[in-house]
């Protein structure tokens, strides 16, 4: 029985989790929901004045700001499902020491805030191109499909850290060190075509290149997503989710003992 | 008992659990089938620090039962209930449960410290397979339970414990569930609420429910189920009627019955760091400290009691004391005491006897509490003995008596 089955009996798990975490996250601030829109505005502002102004980024003519939401709208959903989802987990020890729930549920609630959190930002990029006066390419319809290759891959992702965070804690501390060099190495910030075609293959490997790319290419460039860049970011996905399935469901058993 | 009705169905299950922390982890890091490949390979490293919580232990508990899980601190208890409600799994064995389980391990109940105590009812009816409506109509009654107010509205990390456990029970009161798994909550409330939840828990076991009930309280556990399972590292030592198991793992437990003496010289230390980790008490102002304790039968008369105190002084200022001797029952109340007048003493050493003849204790475990007072009602050492004292008359319960003493009184119809 896999992890999902077991979920299916609790299937309002999920949410009252993920409303759980919101609640808990912004309770005490003083903008609350505002805080998932403010991470990827002032991101682009800073990227732009960076990285177009100070190094001088060429984007193929795209104005910069756009470049780089189409770009650190998809990559924030990552680090935010994996910086919340990793030790989600563990911090529900308490939880998870006292009531029999699918474990699975933690992580996945952790992943949905990060899915609202990428609805909210992307309703915001949705504003910024039709009030800047642009407006969307009839592509952009496939944008509900190039981020399913990309929740796979984080549920994948997620699920094998959260469980190997349980047993060894050095998952926890390496997730800041990863995400920031992840980060550099996908075309986030610049675009793929700045690349040296001698690394290219090697950029390829990293899932998240063919996913941000296949974002810019359906919002901005007006094009479908090409199969040789979102190719080799489903077979990604796919292993990185059989993976993260498979350790989660043969070790959850043993959180409660270990945790 | 017969597997066939049996709702909990616990078979040779053996529960190992690895000390320290940090690298231990790493073994249990191993996904099946490499963790069985590793163990064939290095067994001796495999097994390092591993012990076993519970050991092939089986229990089968029919529908409507309700069973009481006694033993030490340690002895296996907790992972037990762990166990049967699905936290944990066994390292071997097999468990079967039929219907709803709600269980109540401790008193956190797995609340979450910044929600609000609304949320969290919410939110562990969700955990139990409840959905919002449901939850939202069962609310109400809930908070009736709980009689927590309007702090229903307030971040639990700002609840006393006992508002919790209140809630928590209440909350699993909703659940509506087929078992009931209660380990050591009750001592959380007041005693109001602790009234209200063992009426609550005689409801439910009336309605058919099915109860396990851990609990150091034997008075209580012997009051809310028929049957006991007695545990001692893991293993399962006896099982049977609760009273009868109650009153074996008391005199076990407590090496002495009523005819040895309680306490002498050479267990001083011991005895001590037993009653620390107990968490049973010794406290006072000091100045004349209890040096040992015996509490024996009489010679020649079954029904008398010779109690022998040594003290020892420590400061000149003390002079008259009143010692005293009195008796708890196994709910931790006092029972009563035997205080003696003013005794001035000197020197740095003394010893007294007290003989209670015939001493008024019905069958039932005692514990003996001595205590050194000043004239004004200070106290200077008070010791409650972790040795009970089982007390047998004719080795059987007689059933018309009840209560703690026995009262004399003259009998005659009109």
């Amino acid at each position: 029985m896999t992890v999902y089955q077991r979920l299916r009996a609790r299937a309002n798990l999920v949410l009252s989790l993920a409303q759980r975490e919101y609640r808990v996250r912004y309770r005490q601030s003083t903008v609350g929901i505002l805080w998932a829109v403010i991470p990827p505005i002032v991101s682009v502002a800073a990227a732009t004045l960076v990285f177009h102004r100070v190094v001088g980024v060429s984007t193929g003519g795209v104005p910069y700001p756009l470049f780089a939401f189409a770009g650190l709208a998809p990559w924030t959903f990552l680090a935010s499902s994996l910086s919340f989802g990793v030790p989600s987990v563990i911090n529900a020890w308490q939880t998870i020491t006292r009531i029999p729930f699918p474990r699975v549920a933690l992580p996945l609630a952790m992943i949905a805030t990060a899915v609202i959190d990428l609805a909210l930002a992307t309703a915001t990029f949705v504003v910024f191109v039709y009030v800047t006066g642009g407006s969307l390419p009839i592509t952009a319809l496939w944008y509900p499909v190039i981020f399913l290759v990309e929740l796979i891959l984080a549920i994948g992702v997620v699920l094998l850290g959260s469980a190997l965070n349980v047993f060894a804690r050095d998952v926890k501390l390496l997730i800041p060190l990863l995400i920031p060099m992840w980060l550099l190495l996908t075309p986030v910030l610049y675009p793929l075509a700045s690349v040296p075609d001698n690394l290219r293959p090697f950029y390829l490997i990293n899932p998240m290149t063919g996913i941000v790319e296949s974002f810019r290419d359906v919002l901005i460039a007006g094009i479908g997503p090409e199969i040789s860049v979102i190719g080799p970011s489903i077979l990604g996905a796919v292993v990185a989710f059989a993976l993260g399935t498979w350790y989660f469901s043969s070790t959850e058993r043993r959180f409660a003992d270990v945790i | 008992m017969t597997t066939s009705n049996s709702v909990i169905s616990v078979k040779r299950v053996t529960k190992t659990y690895r000390i320290g922390i940090g690298h231990a982890r790493v073994r249990e890091m191993l996904p099946p089938p490499l963790d069985a490949g590793v163990r064939a390979a290095f067994p001796k490293w495999w097994n390092q620090d591993a012990f076993d919580a519970l050991h092939e232990v089986s229990l089968s508990v029919p529908r409507g039962a309700s069973i009481a899980i006694v033993g030490h601190n340690g002895a296996g208890k907790t992972t037990l209930l762990r166990v049967v409600s699905r936290v944990t799994a066994p390292s071997a064995g097999h468990v079967e449960v039929q219907g709803r389980v709600a269980a109540l391990i401790d008193a956190l109940v797995g609340f979450h410290p910044d929600l609000s105590g609304r949320e969290n009812v919410q939110l562990l009816g969700a955990m139990y397979g409840l959905g919002r409506r449901a939850m939202d109509e069962r609310l109400p009654a809930i908070l009736e339970f709980a009689e927590v107010g309007d702090l229903v509205d307030t971040p639990v990390k700002r609840l006393s414990a006992g508002m919790v456990a209140r809630l928590g029970f209440a909350t699993l009161t909703a659940l509506e569930p087929d078992i009931m798994l209660v380990d050591e909550v009750l001592a959380v409330g007041d005693a109001a609420f602790q009234t209200k939840c063992i009426g609550w828990l005689d409801e439910f076991r009336r309605r058919g429910g099915t109860l396990l009930f851990v609990s150091h309280n034997l008075g209580l556990a012997r009051s809310m189920t028929e049957r006991a399972l007695w545990l001692d590292h893991g293993r399962a030592v006896d099982e049977g009627p609760t009273a009868e198991i109650v009153t074996k793992y008391v005199q076990s437990t407590e090496h002495r019955r009523v005819d040895e003496p309680i306490l002498s010289g050479q267990f001083k230390r011991e005895v001590r760091k037993v009653m620390t980790a107990k968490g049973l008490d010794r406290w006072g102002a000091g100045g004349v400290r209890l040096e040992h304790v015996r509490v024996e039968q009489q010679a020649g008369n079954g029904s008398g009691l010779d109690v022998s105190i040594a003290y020892q002084r420590e400061a000149h200022d003390a002079e008259a004391m009143v010692f005293s001797i009195g008796f708890q029952d196994e709910n931790g109340r006092d029972i009563g005491s035997a205080a003696s007048p003013p005794i001035s003493i000197t020197g740095t050493r003394g010893a007294l006897r007290c003989a209670i003849s015939p001493h008024p204790l019905r069958s039932g475990v005692y514990f003996p509490v001595v205590a050194i007072l000043s004239t004004d009602g200070l106290v200077r050492d008070r010791w409650k003995l972790d040795r009970a004292l089982a007390v047998e008359r004719n080795g059987e319960m007689v059933l018309t008596e009840f209560g703690p003493i026995e009262i004399a009184g003259d009998w005659s119809s009109d």
